[in-house]
């Protein structure tokens, strides 16, 4: 996927901007909080409709704005594509077109342009509460299957109705939502189920490639008979006291997580700083993968501040193992030039008070 | 002025009318001149004060009972459960159906704050428990509420002695199969029928 053009209007500290983008990519180079990452976020904006950073739409607006306007135009393999965004803050009104057409739902739109961002909060993925690795893989399952997607859609729907009717003490309406929730909850702990069945291996093989040791295990916690919808009825059957009295579902793929070791240990629990920034690039490694195979085409690559956080040896390793192969789209913030790996070879764009100099 | 902002202001707050297009209707009106609007207000009024729920099956009715439950010819001992009016009006259009109708006014959903004392369930069971109900047809949306709604009446149904059937899902006529989406397509698979003739 090549980003070929970029269109911003009131977003963030960002002047207003209209950019070709280089198709091998760029390095925006700047001091902190000149807006470098900003850009960045513009760039990843059009994945989900949404910040890449979970800001709201309002705090993507620029301070005391009317609202944003966001065009992306890119290339889908050779299909141009355009995304384009509307926000306005009087009342949070969101307007989506894509390719010249608005969109009845969000679903229609998400995933046409596919990116993926390393950022410096990634390390959470590894260290941080369940959580962060549920959304890491409904982020990138939602982009590598429509199906995914669509199930998510169903589940999320289904447990909200049926939180709220265990919130309200109404146990028989509870239930009538019971098998909505199995349909759409077996299907997606299966395809998650089935996602990490072939990526445990791809997951030690990143891990080592960043010059880690030891042997890595990727496991999915959950109760395996959920992955079929008739495991359903049993499995409600024995928490339906305990739901109630908490007033919410306590099983299926919201309480779920990926698991990840080394040395047979837990890596949240046990790992040192260095090992978990090297599994949340591991597993970013492998939504790049993921997507890619899915796809058919390499997704964009965003890399926030990523080296930085790198000593010399893995932040090599790592620009080995992104840039030497691929040709796809990258996309590279950073303080300094000396922070950036020696074998990276993108034009350099400097972004200073919202400004991005250096545009062809 | 005082006057068009309010006119525009009720018509927004009608379903699939915006902003824009009260506007559009409000201005309409004024350029059509006073004896249009006043044809419309009147046939507002006797809405208003002449239609009201059918005191038997919710549905609309300018007497105490609609035309369909004071219809003799059509069959009472069949009932077609709809969320709102309107599908009425669908399965009417369908020409099949002599049977009669209950209007639940609504589809649960406990986020809105609907549960089944907000539906009309109370005098379906009262109906049916009045006798000579054979067969109760559940005609709600299938959208994932229509279906737990459905779910939710085939339990309360269950033990009454009747039989509770469900509209079928399938393909729509004159369609194109690349057309129709995975679920719907699994449903019409699931529910196939043997060709008879």
């Amino acid at each position: 996927m090549h980003l070929d053009r970029i269109v911003l209007r009131g977003f963030r500290n960002l002047r207003d901007l209209d950019h070709l983008l280089p198709p091998e990519g760029v390095v925006f180079l700047g001091p902190n909080a000149q807006g470098k990452t900003n850009f960045l976020e513009a760039i990843g904006y059009p994945v989900l409709f949404r910040a890449l950073r979970g800001a709201t739409d309002a705090e993507v607006t620029g301070f005391g704005g009317p609202g944003f306007r966001l065009e992306a135009i890119f290339h889908d393999g050779d299909r141009s594509r355009t995304a384009e965004v509307t926000y306005t803050a009087g009342n949070r009104r969101k307007r989506i077109m894509l390719d010249g057409a608005p969109v009845a739902r969000l679903s229609e739109a998400v995933g046409a342009w596919v990116a993926v961002a390393f950022l410096p909060r990634d390390v959470a993925l590894a260290g941080g509460p369940a959580t962060e690795r549920r959304q890491y893989l409904d982020r990138m399952l939602s982009l590598a299957s429509t199906d995914y997607l669509r199930a998510l859609a169903r589940y999320r729907a289904a447990l909200a109705q049926r939180n709220a009717a265990l919130r309200q003490g109404q146990e028989p309406l509870a239930r009538a939502f019971d098998a909505p929730l199995a349909a759409a909850g077996s299907e997606v702990t299966a395809l998650r189920l089935r996602w990490v069945a072939g990526a445990a291996d791809r997951f030690a093989e990143g891990f080592a490639s960043l010059g880690e040791h030891g042997p890595t295990g990727l496991s999915y916690r959950t109760d395996a008979a959920l992955a079929d919808p008739a495991g359903w009825a049993d499995a409600l059957q024995r928490v339906r006291n305990r739901d109630l009295g908490r007033g919410m579902t306590t099983i299926g793929p919201h309480r779920d997580d990926l698991v990840l070791t080394v040395d047979g240990r837990s890596l949240r629990d046990f790992g040192s700083t260095g090992q978990l920034r090297s599994a949340a690039i591991a597993l970013r490694l492998l939504e790049l993968t993921t997507i890619e195979e899915a796809r058919g085409v390499p997704p964009a690559l965003l890399l926030d501040d990523v080296f930085a956080e790198l000593d010399s040896d893995r932040q090599a390793r790592l620009a080995d193992r992104l840039l030497a192969q691929r040709v796809g789209q990258v996309f590279v913030t950073a303080p300094r030039r000396d922070e950036l790996p020696a074998g990276l070879q993108l034009p350099i764009w400097s972004v200073h008070q919202g400004v991005v100099t250096g545009a062809a | 002025m005082r006057a068009i902002e309010a006119l525009v202001t009720e018509l927004a707050r009608l379903p699939g009318i915006g902003r824009k297009t009260a506007q559009r209707l409000t201005f309409h009106l004024l350029q059509q001149g006073p004896e249009e609007s006043s044809r419309l207000a009147r046939a507002l009024d006797t809405v208003a004060t002449t239609v009201r729920a059918c005191a038997e099956c919710g549905y609309v009715a300018e007497e105490e009972r609609c035309e369909f439950c004071r219809d003799a010819r059509r069959d009472a001992g069949l009932i077609c459960v709809v969320e709102e009016a309107a599908s009425v009006q669908a399965v009417e259009r369908s020409t099949e159906f002599r049977g009669r109708y209950h209007v639940l006014g609504g589809r649960l959903s406990p986020l809105d704050g609907i549960g089944p004392e907000s539906l009309r369930i109370d005098s379906l069971l009262e109906r049916v428990r009045g006798g000579g109900v054979r067969e109760v047809i559940l005609a709600t949306n299938p959208s994932m509420e229509g279906e737990v709604t459905a779910t939710y009446l085939h339990q309360v149904l269950a033990g009454e002695g009747l039989r509770v059937t469900r509209l079928a899902r399938g393909l729509p006529m004159g369609g194109d199969l690349e057309y129709v989406d995975g679920v719907t397509l699994a449903h019409a698979l699931l529910a196939r029928q043997d060709i008879v003739g």
